[in-house]
């Protein structure tokens, strides 16, 4: 602390002051003489490190020296890295041009060796060697011929050309001879030389040539059908004689471009063996055609449906053999393809395509198929209409088979569609179902729905209590078993109908999943799945068949349902009888439900019994409303509108609410008091104010103004 | 689902080689394909197209004109909403068998299907068939008749849309009854499709 603080710090006037400063600057002094012999005693430390760190310093200069000797060395080591690698790149060089030159002088050697070998084999008969040179001359380095012409020697191609077309033509004649004589294995080993000597193609060109005489015997073989006559499938068997022949030379030709890898080829054996087969095919056609007359109308020749069947099946079966053939061809060619590259493959596929699509035999099997639309046309409609003929209502008849005969002619002739393999034929035939059942059956059973016979479902008629039973009239209907048949084969025609719908839709779906195997590609799925949606159209024609026959039997009932609503609002009760007088119309209708139940589908009477209700509560509500009631008849019609609703809540779930209704309508003619109308009303107004109002109106001992005064 | 309102059928005939394809192509696909190969069969085609901000949903079917493919091909007439007869107007012998394709169409098309008569190629300079004959032959025939050109893409999306246009009429003026397969009563119709001039009604 400064003399001039310690003068601030302190009062040194004062004595005290002075001692206090005194003290202070007595405190500092001794802290002082600390710090002094602190710094004192370390200084001999500092000497030593002084010392340490000369000592070292001369340590580090030396191995800077050493440091500086080391990377010169490596330097020089780098130097001579770099030479040494550039003397082995010379060096490799110089190895691969003598391993050239060397490489040249073998070729130069062979080539001569090559053209005099060739000769020499071709006078020894020893072919395999003579294409082993041709082999080995193509598998020479064009650089070494190049060579040895720039040399100025003659041209060793010359030589050795002219000995690889002379080994070639030998070749040539020796595998026709071969062939000629049908040397089986001559022909396998000969063949087996031409892609060695670089002309895989014309040896198979040549092989497919011997294969198609070997199998034109096959086919003329194949084409002689003895039992012209016969109804089994004789000519089918006979065209498949011949693609089975003609798939055995394929696959013959298959395996030999196999063993001398010549891949890519088979298109050309078939572009070779194609005619043989298209002419062979053909003559089993033409005799078919004279066979089973088949260019002649089948309506002229009046063929019955029976006999044409095998024809059919016959036709179907050639048409999808021909049809395998040609997946057949596809699928090999595609194996043989996958030898060579994409774009090769691609056009191999597209050759086989083209020649598939130009043949002749795609020709016939279109003519085929042509023969069999027609043919199946004609089965298909003879047979509908001898279905129909069997179904046409008759006397006595009361059961009909038409739909279930139909349906089961319409899926025969889909199944044989799609089993002739063809998409198109398939699709024709599904559109000639649809027009046979949309056109033939489902009009005949709408003509004959259109006309009902006398109350084809009978609803009993109200019977007055007092009334004696209608024994007279029970007796005449008992007798009248025409009528009786009539109704029977009405309501069987009217299920034929319903089941129709259903099975038309069925129909489609199995049709689609059946012959959706055939498609080929997204644009074939969808022509089937089109001229499928056609069954559909179908279907609507059977339903509208039905609802008209459902219609048919909401009319007949009619007026005893009015009869019904009349008695049901009937304001004069029967007091005597009260208990069945309520329970009338829902046992008639009860009865009515048995017998429906018995006849005709579930869903048809729930429709029926729905239309019948509101009917009866539709008139029942008017009919009040012309009536006049005391309590008592009010009593009486809520009875009885009660027990209805009963019934037809548990009978009708549908019918329900509009029986609600009339329920509701008649408890407010049951009022003690017309002020209790509004409870009458709960829990759900189902009748507007005005309405209910006009129905307090009837009853003849409710006041009007009390009525007006109501709030409702 | 597919968002559509109508969907009518479509279906071409004709000799082999008038341009039934080419048609179907350059409405469909707005292409020419030159070198067409022979249909085999029956090709379909779906194009939607729009009239009075609604969708119509037109499924053409293109038929082999070829003999051996007839039967194939008549069992497509019956469901067709519309026909479309296509001859050559450069090849006589393409109009010469007319009679022949509407007696087919009457033995086993519905009797009120919508036919037109197309004479097609009219960017051929060696027309045989003077414009006046076909509109006599389809005005005979009660049909509509339209000339088109495929290659230079003339009167070919009218020609559809005209059909699409007449088909809606029909279906809104009286619905297609879903059971007879019945077309609408256009017998009774005066009015003709589109142009008058160029589209004649019997």
């Amino acid at each position: 602390m400064s003399l001039s603080l310690l003068l601030e710090k302190y009062d040194v006037s004062t004595d005290e002051g002075l001692q206090k400063a005194l003290n202070e600057i007595e405190k500092e002094e001794t802290e002082v003489d600390e710090a002094l012999s602190g710094v004192l005693s370390r200084a001999s430390l500092l000497e030593g490190r002084l010392r340490t760190a000369s000592q070292a310093y001369t340590k580090l200069t030396e191995v800077k020296t050493d440091a500086q000797v080391a990377a010169d060395m490596v330097d020089r080591t780098a130097n001579l890295a770099r030479d040494v690698s550039a003397k082995v790149r010379q060096l490799d060089l110089a190895r691969s041009r003598v391993a050239e030159c060397q490489r040249r002088v073998h070729d130069l050697i062979d080539l001569q060796l090559c053209s005099a070998g060739v000769e020499a084999a071709i006078k020894a008969h020893d072919y395999e060697i003579g294409a082993a040179h041709v082999s080995r001359f193509l598998g020479m380095d064009p650089g070494s011929v190049a060579a040895a012409r720039a040399r100025g020697a003659p041209d060793p191609r010359d030589a050795m050309t002219r000995a690889a077309n002379t080994l070639r033509e030998h070749l040539i004649r020796k595998f026709e001879e071969a062939s000629r004589k049908e040397d089986e294995p001559s022909v396998d080993r000969l063949f087996r030389l031409f892609p060695q000597i670089g002309r895989a193609e014309e040896g198979v060109e040549l092989l497919a040539k011997y294969l198609t005489t070997q199998t034109e015997a096959a086919i003329r073989r194949a084409c002689i059908i003895t039992d012209v006559g016969s109804e089994a499938c004789v000519f089918a068997d006979a065209i498949t004689r011949v693609v089975e022949a003609a798939g055995a030379a394929i696959e013959r030709a298959r395996n030999a471009h196999l063993v001398s890898q010549a891949y890519g080829l088979l298109t050309t054996t078939i572009r070779i063996l194609q005619p043989s087969v298209c002419a062979g095919v053909r003559r089993v056609y033409n005799e078919l055609v004279a066979a089973r007359r088949l260019e002649s109308d089948p309506q002229r020749t009046a063929m019955s449906p029976l006999s044409v069947e095998p024809v059919l099946t016959e036709l179907a079966l050639i048409h999808s053999r021909i049809w395998l053939y040609f997946m057949f061809l596809r699928r090999k060619t595609e194996v043989d393809a996958n030898q060579v590259n994409e774009t090769e493959k691609k056009l191999c596929m597209e050759k086989v395509e083209k020649i598939i699509a130009d043949c002749d035999l795609m020709r016939t099997a279109q003519d085929i198929l042509g023969h069999y639309l027609t043919l199946e046309r004609y089965f298909l409609e003879e047979s509908v209409n001898k279905a129909l003929k069997m179904a046409t209502p008759q006397v006595g008849v009361t059961t009909s088979s038409l739909v279930d005969d139909v349906f089961f002619i319409a899926r025969k002739v889909i199944r044989r569609a799609v089993s002739s393999g063809s998409v198109d034929g398939a699709c024709a035939v599904l559109n000639d179902v649809c027009g046979a059942l949309e056109q033939h059956a489902a009009r005949a059973l709408r003509r004959w729905l259109r006309a009902p016979p006398l109350e084809p479902l009978a609803l009993a008629p109200p019977r007055d209590p007092g009334a004696p039973p209608d024994a007279a009239g029970d007796f005449a209907r008992s007798l009248n078993r025409d009528l009786d048949a009539q109704r029977l084969l009405y309501l069987a025609h009217m299920n034929e109908a319903e089941a129709g719908a259903e099975w038309a839709e069925r129909l489609a779906t199995e049709a689609c999943a059946a012959a959706g195997g055939l498609a080929r590609g997204q644009a074939e799925r969808d022509k089937l799945v089109s001229c499928a949606g056609g069954l559909a159209s179908a279907a609507a024609a059977f339903r509208a068949a039905h609802d008209l026959a459902l219609g048919a039997l909401a009319q007949a009932v009619q007026p005893r349902l009015g009869a019904w609503a009349h008695r049901l609002a009937d304001p004069h009760p029967h007091t005597e009888e009260m208990e069945d007088d309520a329970d009338a119309l829902p046992q008639a209708l009860e009865q009515f439900t048995e017998t429906a139940r018995a006849q005709i589908s579930a869903r048809s009477v729930d429709t029926l019994l729905l239309a019948a209700l509101t009917e009866i509560a539709t008139r029942a509500e008017a009919a009040i409303l012309h009536n006049k009631y005391d309590r008592e008849g009010g009593l009486g019609v809520e009875r009885r509108a009660r027990r209805l609703a009963g019934w037809a809540g548990g009978s009708v779930p549908a019918a329900r609410e509009r029986c609600a209704r009339l329920t509701q309508a008649a408890a407010l003619l049951a009022l003690e008091l017309p002020a209790h109308a509004r409870d009458a009303l709960l829990p759900t107004p189902r009748l507007a104010a005005p309405h209910a109002k006009d129905i307090l109106a009837r009853r003849t001992d409710f006041k009007m103004e009390e009525i007006k005064r109501l709030k409702l | 689902m597919e968002d559509y309102k109508f969907l009518f059928k479509v279906v071409l005939v004709g000799n082999a080689g008038v341009g039934k394809t080419c048609l179907v192509r350059r409405f469909t696909q707005g292409l020419f394909p030159p070198g067409q190969g022979a249909t085999i069969g029956v090709d379909f085609m779906i194009k939607t197209v729009e009239v009075d901000g609604e969708k119509v949903k037109l499924q053409i079917w293109d038929t082999a004109g070829q003999e051996r493919f007839r039967s194939i091909t008549q069992s497509y007439y019956r469901s067709a909403h519309a026909l479309i007869l296509v001859y050559d107007i450069s090849c006589q012998p393409t109009f010469d068998c007319l009679p022949d394709w509407l007696r087919e169409i009457e033995e086993y098309a519905n009797n009120k299907v919508l036919r037109i008569l197309v004479g097609n190629k009219t960017d051929r300079e060696d027309r045989e068939i003077p414009r006046h004959i076909g509109e006599d032959f389809a005005q005979r025939h009660g049909m509509y008749f339209l000339e088109t050109s495929a290659k230079e893409a003339e009167n070919v999306e009218r020609l559809f849309m005209e059909i699409a246009v007449e088909l809606m009429e029909q279906a809104k003026c009286k619905e297609l009854p879903k059971y007879d397969g019945s077309l609408g009563p256009i017998n009774g119709k005066t009015t003709s499709v589109g142009d008058s001039s160029c589209c004649l009604r019997s």
